[in-house]
């Protein structure tokens, strides 16, 4: 659906892309996290052919992108939500969406109710017909989403779609998008709100001017802090570090604030078998969990090492 | 090219124009004081010198003699009624004269209308029409049309205000032009817009389109507003209604247009290669100068101040808004205004 091959793009002498390899499949909802200045923005502008590349190239949907005709059948399968809303302000929301649906060629009877979906999915369609300067920020960022989707586009590129809103505002963005992603087209969205990636997104890659990492949350976690079983005893842990670590299997066994943490290559196998070893060295479990590493370790462990 | 998309962002812009108190300020503070102040200005000294003219004009003729399709010469002719009459070397009074040709004739109290006439004396009578023929002395008389110094005057004035009038076309793009693209750009609009898959000839005629309609609406509503006013008020005094002359209508059905367009297309050309709004907006200043330096040689003399100079006039301003647009097409980058304007 998206593939990019060594994608890059300088401004003059700054490097804002560079070997960008990407693949994106149909139907998924693919989040770019990265820090201001990773490059993210620009990522976006080339897939929708509103900038050129200066280096690889890249498909949508089969398109390649900035080489006519192909950028302009790119553009219309598309949706784009920029950094900013970008609305007429003095015009109303259903004007504003009609205008789009109209440059999009959706014939009339269609764009009227696909507007009036929208705009209820919204809870926006009591105040279709005011002007858009007079919403707030999170009700004009929502029309803003809905003009994405207003050409029901295969793919829709989203850039910091909750940025500036409040939490309240954030969590109706959030469950309209859980909802338009439901219809089986594939989201592209640009982020630094790991929350908000890590709650949507099938798969994210973590980027600063090229992918550090991809995969799904879970993938990355293990992918490079392995996986780790926390363990709890009733009369304290720390005696029964000897005979943890006199198992084969287990790696780096630690005691951490009081529980003893162990690497383990496939905890499903092999926690039953720490449990069974504790129990016969006589401790009474409090519990066996996994540990589990945050969006925001990755993050950081990936950004940290990289920044410039 | 899809039209209909043109026509699409057409109506778009439209309708935050008349949303837009500042564009609409901008499109009718300058055509209403341009086209009703201003004819009061120029029509004045019209009057006055026709006023001057009629003082002390009375006639009192009783025909009593009827000359039509002869020759005269060395006669002395009173209450006589001359049609189609060629006239030499005649005293003439209390007479009407139409359609003749005279020369070397003395008037004195006739009406002289639609007539050629050349090295002779003119006093206190009624002329309408009169084709000088040169060296003629006329005083005290009035002068309802065809008089050589009323004509300069008329001249003068009335294009003086066609060439105000076309700055009306001229500058308003300089602002509508401005906040269609610019504006477009700091609102942040652009972008999706850009991501459409609309193509930049249909983005570019869009939104000229809206440009045009509104400019050149705004400069014929002033136009007949202004021939309005001075049909109305020089109209008694002149005996006739001198606008819209054949010169003005060329000049707003060819001249106002083609340089309207050619604002547009100027402000998109520089709009799409400057990132400041300003150079965009003085781009309208810089080409109202060569419609002024047009008409201050039409009224200098160095150009003929007639129809066909309007005419060809307007047809090289046609071709060179054809030039600015195809250079404003090929130097219209998307990338370009995204990344470049400020």
């Amino acid at each position: 659906m998206i593939e990019t091959e060594g994608l890059g793009r300088n401004f003059d002498s700054k490097v804002a892309v560079e070997n960008l390899n990407l693949r994106v499949d149909e139907g998924e909802v693919f989040g770019l996290l990265g820090p201001n200045g990773a490059g993210k923005t620009t990522t976006i502008r080339m897939l929708c052919c509103l900038i050129g590349q200066s280096s690889g190239t890249a498909f949508v949907n089969g398109f390649e992108i900035n080489k006519e005709p192909d950028a302009t059948n790119i553009r219309r399968i598309v949706g784009l939500l920029p950094e900013s809303p970008g609305l007429y302000e003095s015009l109303s929301a259903t004007k504003n969406l009609d205008f789009y649906a109209q440059i999009y060629g959706v014939p009339k009877d269609k764009r009227d109710r696909r507007i009036e979906e929208l705009l209820k999915m919204l809870d926006l369609w009591d105040r279709r017909e005011e002007p858009v300067a007079t919403y707030s920020k999170g009700m004009k960022q929502k029309i803003a989403i809905a003009r994405a989707f207003v050409h029901s586009p295969q793919i829709v590129f989203l850039d910091e779609p909750t940025a500036g809103l409040d939490p309240q505002a954030s969590i109706t963005v959030r469950e309209f998008l859980i909802q338009l992603s439901g219809e089986g087209r594939t989201i592209f969205i640009n982020s630094h709100h790991l929350d908000e990636v890590e709650r949507l997104c099938d798969r994210i890659a973590v980027m600063n001017r090229t992918a550090l990492a991809v995969g799904s949350p879970k993938e990355l976690a293990s992918r490079y802090w392995g996986r780790t079983t926390v363990i709890e005893t009733v009369e304290g842990v720390e005696r029964y570090m000897d005979t943890v670590k006199k198992l084969p299997f287990a790696m780096n066994v630690r005691l951490v604030d009081g529980k003893m943490l162990v690497d383990l290559d496939d905890p499903d196998k092999r926690n039953p078998l720490i449990v069974d070893a504790l129990g016969k060295a006589g401790a009474k479990i409090t519990y066996v969990t996994e540990f589990k590493r945050s969006l925001e370790d990755v993050y950081m462990k990936l950004i940290g090492g990289s920044e410039r | 090219m899809n039209l209909d998309r043109s026509l699409v962002i057409a109506k778009k812009d439209l309708a935050e124009f008349r949303k837009n108190r500042y564009i609409m300020m901008t499109l009718l503070i300058m055509p209403i004081m341009v086209s009703i102040v201003l004819p009061f200005v120029y029509v004045i000294p019209i009057n006055e010198l026709s006023r001057q003219n009629a003082e002390n004009v009375t006639l009192d003729i009783t025909v009593t003699k009827v000359y039509s399709g002869v020759s005269i010469s060395n006669m002395t002719l009173t209450d006589a009624w001359l049609d189609h009459v060629n006239i030499t070397d005649c005293v003439i009074s209390s007479c009407v004269v139409g359609n003749s040709s005279v020369t070397k004739s003395v008037f004195t109290a006739s009406q002289i209308s639609d007539s050629i006439v050349g090295d002779s004396l003119i006093y206190g009578s009624r002329i309408l029409n009169l084709h000088d023929g040169g060296g003629n002395t006329i005083r005290d008389s009035y002068f309802i049309g065809g008089n050589k110094q009323l004509e300069d005057l008329k001249s003068v004035m009335f294009n003086l205000l066609l060439i105000l009038l076309i700055m009306i076309p001229v500058t308003i793009p300089t602002v509508t032009a401005s906040y269609s693209f610019v504006g477009e750009k700091m609102n942040k609009s652009l972008e999706p817009l850009l991501a459409t898959p609309i193509a930049d000839s249909e983005l570019l005629l869009g939104k000229s389109l809206s440009i045009f309609g509104l400019s050149m609406a705004a400069t014929w509503l002033s136009f007949m507003i202004a021939a309005g006013i001075v049909d109305m008020l020089a109209g008694p005094a002149l005996g006739y209604y001198p606008l819209p002359s054949p010169y003005w209508i060329v000049g707003m059905v060819m001249l106002a247009p083609g340089m309207c367009l050619m604002s547009i297309f100027a402000n998109v050309l520089v709009s799409s290669k400057v990132n400041d709004v300003r150079v965009s907006q003085q781009i309208g200043g810089v080409l109202v100068l060569p419609v002024i330096l047009f008409f201050i040689l039409s009224l200098s003399g160095y150009l003929s101040s007639g129809i066909v100079p309007m005419v060809i006039f307007s047809i090289m301003v046609f071709a060179l808004d054809s030039g600015i647009l195809w250079l404003s097409l090929r130097v219209f980058r998307r990338e370009e205004i995204l990344v470049s304007w400020k």
